[in-house]
């Protein structure tokens, strides 16, 4: 009898404890990686301190940097996505990225180097406008094809990289600019504004009822109630939160707001309340795995995570997009 | 008691409600009926707050609805615009919870989760409580839609042709449920209808509007007459009783006359006008089926 229900729960919630068991080995995997091969579970049990020390100063920050960012966007995947109707928006797809790296390279210009956090302030302040604007231009050419809009918004994150480029050869900044889209774990200096993430992540958690309302339409959400306007922009400002601070910190994860959402949603549904802290766990195995697989290939080296998630996202991405357009499923409402 | 007063509404240069008062009736179904354009949905919507309005008064027993929070009014009005998003995937037990989102904002308690119960329970849901709502035929998914709205547990509901996408057996099925909703829950309906005939089988009262304005009301017999309603939708009407209602025909006045059917007193003043007239009505209805059609593909 309770071995019965023991194979029921798995049945239907066999996803989940995938998701979980997979989450907590890979966080434990991705702390025991590393150049210094010494630190493993031997050494640590007989509590050797500069083991103790390479875990908290160096492993353990990265790993849970890694969680954050991919938790972080992920949500800001979902969040857009629901506010906007459209399986394609994402960060990296509406310029919101690109809008960060403007900022964060207007205070290099302005600032000098510049303390994370400014960095941050400005980031957050142009991905906000930039995802503002975007976002009230594309309602109000009133698209219906749903591909058409990630395709602007990646022709809008062009020009906005355009001025980007044209700013920082002006002011002979390109090799900080080329720096600052490059994705890695490994750097060191920014990273403790991932702990920002922290916020957005606990809010949307808090507010994913009103998220998936908002995802139903403006009528909808009057009905019920719920100041539509006021909610969609407190969703765009979490979203410019989460890209900014993860943008400072560990630089450009491309495609991890547009795949994680788009791959957990097709089986949990769109309702954000049931869903919302099992993408966050989703986009971290997903990222862990890249990551791992990043600083292993060259072992004791490692390359840049956003080339393997983009080598790896890039297909799932296409994988989406051709079986969206085959199954006519690319026209909003 | 919902009560409008002198309500006005344009889109650009057009007036869409031109000084539009009404008082809905209590425990009854009214229903709104005009041509394509006359300002019956902008009319559902600037009543329930959905859409703005330039002037005017929407009062609810004596409170001004703009001076309301919109959630307080989410517990005393529900309304439903025409069928949405179809490309969301959510299941229908978690629409209906919707439902219950004004009086506890997203954490059920266990009253609200009987509420919820309830409403699948009345709207025959239990058996596809767990399907997404994209899974489900037009008329399921319309039935899930209804039972949120019954969640909502409000004395008002507004609903913007419900019978949209129906075929004919979902759309009798659906105007029984609201006609239920009356006389079992002592609810009070408002519903823009197309179909002159569904109103005329199941509303208590008629609103007609035309060009903006409130062209007629009343009680269903009065205003189911060639008279008035030839008026309101520029086209010949015909009358005739069945079972204590009365069913309008409309369908191509012209080879009804050859055959000797159409007998109405008002024919002489009809005659006159035909003739200009037919090429006209002819020309619009094709317009009008087409706009049908072009509506349907992009709710797709």
């Amino acid at each position: 009898m309770r071995l019965e229900l023991v194979v029921k729960f798995f049945k239907r919630q066999y996803r989940r404890v995938l998701i979980y068991t997979l989450f907590a080995a890979l966080f434990v995997t991705s702390l025991m990686i590393g150049a210094v091969t010494d630190v493993n579970f031997e050494s640590l049990f007989r509590g050797d301190e500069l083991m103790w020390s390479i875990m908290i100063h160096s492993r353990l920050p990265r790993t849970l940097a890694v969680v954050l960012a991919a938790s972080g966007l992920s949500v800001a995947g979902l969040i857009m996505q629901a506010i906007s109707r459209n399986k394609f928006m994402s960060p990296s797809t509406s310029g919101t990225t690109n809008a960060a790296s403007l900022g964060m390279l207007i205070a290099y210009i302005a600032l000098g180097t510049s303390p994370a956090i400014i960095q941050t302030i400005f980031a957050f302040v142009f991905a906000l406008i930039s995802t503002l604007l975007f976002t009230s231009v594309i309602n109000k050419l009133k698209i219906r094809e749903v591909v058409y809009i990630p395709l602007i918004g990646m022709m809008y994150g062009g020009l906005i990289s355009a001025i980007s480029t044209a700013i920082a050869y002006r002011y002979e900044a390109m090799q900080i600019l080329n720096s600052f889209g490059l994705g890695s774990f490994a750097r060191v200096g920014n990273f403790s504004v991932i702990y920002i993430i922290t916020v957005p992540l606990f809010l949307s958690v808090l507010f994913s009822t009103k998220f998936s309302i908002i995802g139903m339409g403006e009528d909808f959400s009057k009905n019920l109630g719920v100041n539509y306007n006021k909610v969609v922009f407190f969703g765009l400002t979490l979203i410019a939160l989460v890209s900014a601070s993860s943008f400072v910190a560990v630089g450009g994860l491309p495609f991890i707001g547009l795949i994680i959402p788009n791959m957990t949603t097709s089986f949990y549904g769109d309702n954000l309340k049931r869903s919302i802290v099992d993408i966050m766990l989703f986009g971290a195995d997903f990222v862990l795995i890249c990551d791992i697989i990043s600083r292993l290939v060259i072992f004791p080296f490692e390359i840049s995570v956003s080339l393997t998630i983009s080598v790896v996202g890039g297909i799932i991405f296409m994988i989406y997009l051709i079986r969206g357009i085959r199954h006519g499923k690319t026209k909003t409402r | 008691m919902i009560e409008i007063k002198d309500v006005h509404q344009s889109y650009g240069k057009g007036k869409v409600l031109d000084g539009v008062s009404l008082r809905i009736k209590e425990n009854a179904i009214t229903a709104i009926v005009g041509a394509n354009g006359a300002g019956k949905s902008t009319l559902l919507g600037v009543i329930t707050r959905i859409l703005p309005m330039i002037s005017g008064e929407v009062f609810w027993d004596g409170f001004n609805l703009k001076q309301v929070k919109s959630r307080e009014i989410a517990k005393k009005i529900a309304v439903l615009k025409q069928t949405q998003s179809l490309n969301i995937r959510i299941n229908v037990a978690d629409l209906v919870e919707f439902g219950r989102f004004p009086y506890c904002g997203g954490r059920l308690s266990d009253a609200d989760k009987a509420k919820v119960e309830q409403a699948l329970d009345y709207m025959d849901l239990q058996l596809i409580r767990d399907k997404f709502i994209d899974e489900l035929s037009g008329g399921q998914r319309q039935r899930a839609f209804i039972a949120m709205i019954l969640a909502q547990d409000t004395p008002y509901i507004f609903l913007d042709e419900p019978l949209n996408n129906l075929d004919i057996k979902y759309s009798v099925e659906m105007m029984k449920i609201i006609r239920k909703f009356v006389t079992e829950l002592g609810k009070t309906i408002v519903l823009v209808l197309h179909d002159i005939n569904f109103a005329a089988a199941y509303a208590d009262y008629i609103v007609a509007m035309k060009d903006g304005k409130i062209a007629g009301e009343g009680p269903v017999l009065d205003m189911i007459s060639p008279e008035i309603l030839n008026g309101i939708f520029d086209h010949n009407f015909h009358i005739v009783e069945h079972d204590g209602k009365k069913v309008c025909l409309y369908y191509d006045n012209e080879s009804r006359r050859k055959h000797g059917g159409y007998t109405h007193n008002h024919d002489s003043e009809h005659v006159s006008r035909h003739g200009d007239e037919h090429a006209h009505n002819r020309g619009d209805g094709f317009a009008r089926r087409n706009d049908d059609k072009k509506g349907r593909r992009h709710t797709v």
